[in-house]
């Protein structure tokens, strides 16, 4: 009976072991070696209650291998940034050569930052690696956490630096727009592109810090001012020789001639005179040249009592028209025949401009047609359209390419500087006809300088175009 | 005064235009993109005094019922109207950018689905795709992830509807949405004159141009004088010479046209543009010194 209650405790015993819970701090512990676990010790009251510590998370998977930067071995070489001759103080060129052939998987990359930049450490995408010295930089592709940095643009920031250009096409050169009277600082570093994305760079060193400069003469523009200062000087010259009674001589220009005669006849047939300003608008000096014109032609007009009607294609050339022409009908003693409906504004649409004026020659069969000023492809429209109607057409521009249409369709045309001499050369005033005298002297020292320009050039001795209009 | 003033700002601006050139300092030049500036302003309200202009010269021939009087009812009907089509009225009220995105239950499968319930003339895309309405629900697979869905007409003067999906494996997503319409340089209305009335008139003009070439010619070519004569032969030369048969005949004539282009022709145009250039130069010293004046109109 002993050995039976005996057993039973065992047995109990066994099985309170087996369900109860360790418990540290409380009695005895066996501890596993295997697992660190405890368990009381036989015979021991069981231990309180607890929760087994957490297993540890699973680690994190590795973030994915970043492309390390590979440094490519070869660089670009004699790489500087200058301020460009003449320049307006916004623009410094790049200059640099390449060592390796243009491949499409390579570019040379052009970052910029302004000089003096705090040091803050970079920020995602880092460009530059800081454990280099300050005096090399490396760039890299590879952003605080690891991660590639995705294709890079113009314009893109890479950290403090500002990505100005990625080169594909094997230039040598690269001109960069920045702000005047800052210092930058420049890297320029081969880059090995992997569908668009860089992962590999060359070293390279930090350029600067440079700043623009700004010119305040354009040296390559010298020779154009010695042309302007000659042709003043000439007119300079005439100008005092023509109030010093001296006869100056301008030959006929039949065109001009006969606008006096087309205006008559328009007079005699009881119609009307067009006036068309051409296409462009009034900052175009042969806009300007052809309003100088229309106010000799509006003092005709008026002091043969025949209706003016100016055709505009721009507004604001519409305004100074009529203004022009006031003045030549004040100029003729005859303000109060001067009506703001004689200008008009069509439309600033080149065929409908074409249509519309087409119309009033059709419509109102105007006697005398004259088109001075810049005129395009519907010049031959407008002057087929004059013919029609048996009207005296008087043409004048300096669009080459419009000259044979006027030449062909017109009674008379301007050709090219008779434009602008027609003002001149209507006004009969002296001061005019000096300065008409003075452009004709010009061309003869044109003509002399190319004269020599060419002997010179064919003998291969001197390239005198080249010298003073580089 | 009147006439003294706009003298002196003439010479003063014209100079400063001219100093430009040869002064490249960035101070120079912002001061000139300044002028040139207030240029455009200038330009632009003058539109304003055109279309005043218009009413000016056209009202009183409509009220006398003078010659082709319907043409300028015409005229200003068709200004009004395009002034009317020109303005933003979409603009006014509540603006439409987004489409109507409803999301239906999951559905198996690792893509989701994107049904585009749209009309026959409008446009969709999603993500990289891209494809046309149908009258009825079209669905396209797409890839989990964020997509930019847009909806777009078919034609210009609408404006995109456009929104951005986060999309889970297994969505089902309904997109509904008709683009508004624009008014505007850009809107429909605006557009469709344009193209349909204004171009195809514009280009039936210029079409115009060939038969008004070919009566010139015909004039310009009748040999009455030892000049016209030698205009002829150079211009049936150049006919034999760009002709494809004249290069067939033999390989002279268009060595001939391209000489003629070359030398004669390439001669007299640099004279020509040589001295419109010194006419231009002289035209321009003798308005901004102030000689040549009659361009400023009345004291």
């Amino acid at each position: 009976m002993r050995a039976i209650a005996v057993a039973m405790i065992v047995v109990v015993a066994l099985v309170a072991t087996a369900a109860a819970q360790p418990q540290a701090g409380s009695g005895r512990v066996i501890v596993d070696p295997s697992s660190g676990a405890v368990a009381p010790a036989l015979g021991e009251p069981p231990p309180p209650v607890a929760q087994p510590p957490l297993p540890p998370p699973p680690p994190p998977p590795p973030p994915p291998a970043p492309a390390l930067p590979r440094a490519l071995a070869v660089g670009v070489a004699k790489a500087d940034v200058r301020a460009p001759r003449n320049d307006d103080g916004r623009h410094l060129v790049v200059t640099f050569t390449r060592a390796v052939d243009v491949t499409a998987e390579l570019a040379t990359l052009i970052v910029r930052r302004h000089h003096g930049t705090p040091g803050a450490p970079p920020r995602y995408p880092e460009l530059i690696d800081p454990a280099r010295t300050p005096a090399t930089w490396s760039p890299i592709f590879i952003g605080a956490d690891g991660v590639a940095v995705g294709p890079i643009a113009p314009g893109d920031a890479l950290g403090p630096w500002t990505v100005v250009a990625l080169l594909q096409g094997g230039e040598t050169d690269f001109t960069d727009q920045v702000e005047p009277g800052h210092d930058y600082e420049y890297v320029v570093a081969e880059v090995q592109l992997d569908h668009g994305v860089p992962v590999a760079a060359s070293p390279a060193d930090a350029i600067g810090p440079r700043r623009p400069e700004a010119a305040w003469i354009h040296t390559d523009r010298l020779g154009y001012l010695g042309i302007v200062l000659l042709i003043s000087s000439f007119i300079v010259l005439y100008v005092y020789a023509a109030r010093t009674k001296r006869d100056l001589y301008i030959r006929r220009l039949p065109g001009v001639d006969a606008i006096e005669d087309a205006i008559g006849r328009s007079t005699e047939m009881g119609r009307p005179v067009l006036y068309v300003t051409g296409l462009e608008d009034i900052q175009n000096i042969q806009t300007i040249a052809s309003l100088l014109v229309l106010g000799h032609v509006a003092e005709k007009t008026a002091e043969y009592d025949t209706d003016l009607t100016v055709a505009n294609y721009y507004p604001l050339t519409m305004v100074v028209a009529e203004e022009v022409v006031r003045q030549g009908y004040t100029n003729a003693g005859r303000p109060d025949a001067h009506r703001p409906e004689q200008c008009l504004f069509i439309t600033a649409e080149q065929f409908a401009f074409a249509a519309g004026v087409s119309g009033i020659i059709l419509r109102d069969r105007p006697a005398t047609n004259i088109f001075l000023g810049c005129f395009y492809g519907e010049s031959l429209l407008l002057a087929e359209t004059g013919f029609v109607t048996g009207a005296v057409q008087i043409a004048g521009t300096a669009e080459l390419t419009q000259l044979p249409f006027f030449i062909t369709a017109c009674d008379y045309t301007l050709i090219g500087e008779e434009l602008y001499a027609a003002s001149a050369y209507l006004t009969k005033d002296a001061t005019l006809l000096a300065i008409l005298k003075a452009a004709d002297a010009f061309k003869i020292i044109a003509m002399v300088f190319i004269l020599a320009g060419v002997i010179l050039a064919t003998g291969g001795w001197f390239d005198l175009a080249d010298r003073v209009f580089p | 005064m009147k006439k003294t003033a706009p003298l002196v700002l003439g010479m003063v601006f014209g100079a400063y235009a001219l100093a430009e050139f040869y002064i490249p300092h960035h101070t120079v030049g912002a001061l000139s993109d300044e002028f040139r500036s207030w240029a455009a302003i200038l330009s632009a309200a003058a539109f304003i005094l055109g279309g005043i202009n218009i009413l000016q010269v056209t009202w009183p021939k409509i009220r006398r019922r003078e010659d082709d009087w319907p043409y300028k009812v015409v005229l200003l009907a068709g200004a009004a109207v395009m002034l009317v089509v020109g303005l933003p009225w979409h603009r006014l009220g509540a603006k439409t950018s987004t489409p109507t995105v409803v999301r239906g239950a999951p559905a198996a499968g690792d893509r989701a689905v994107v049904t585009f319930d749209v009309a026959d003339d409008v446009t969709y895309q999603v993500g990289n795709v891209t494809g046309a309405g149908r009258g009825r629900p079209v669905a396209v697979e797409v890839a989990p992830g964020e997509v930019e869905v847009k909806l777009s007409k078919r034609i210009a003067g609408y404006r995109p509807l456009t929104t951005k999906l986060t999309l889970a494996a297994g969505d089902t997503i309904t997109v509904r949405g008709a683009p508004p319409m624009l008014w505007g340089r850009d809107g429909r209305v605006f557009n469709w004159i344009y193209d349909h009335i204004f171009g195809p008139a514009n280009a039936t003009l210029f079409a115009l141009l060939a038969f008004f070439v070919a009566s010139a010619a015909f004039r310009a070519f009748r040999a009455r004088s030892v000049e016209a004569g030698l205009l002829l032969g150079a211009a049936i030369l150049m006919l034999i010479g760009r002709a494809p048969f004249g290069g067939a005949i033999s390989s002279v004539f268009p060595d001939v046209a391209q000489w003629l282009l070359d030398v004669p022709s390439n001669g007299g145009r640099r004279a020509i543009m040589m001295g419109a250039a010194i006419g231009a130069i002289a035209t321009g010293l003798r308005v901004i010194v102030g000689i040549e004046r009659s361009h400023l109109g009345s004291d």
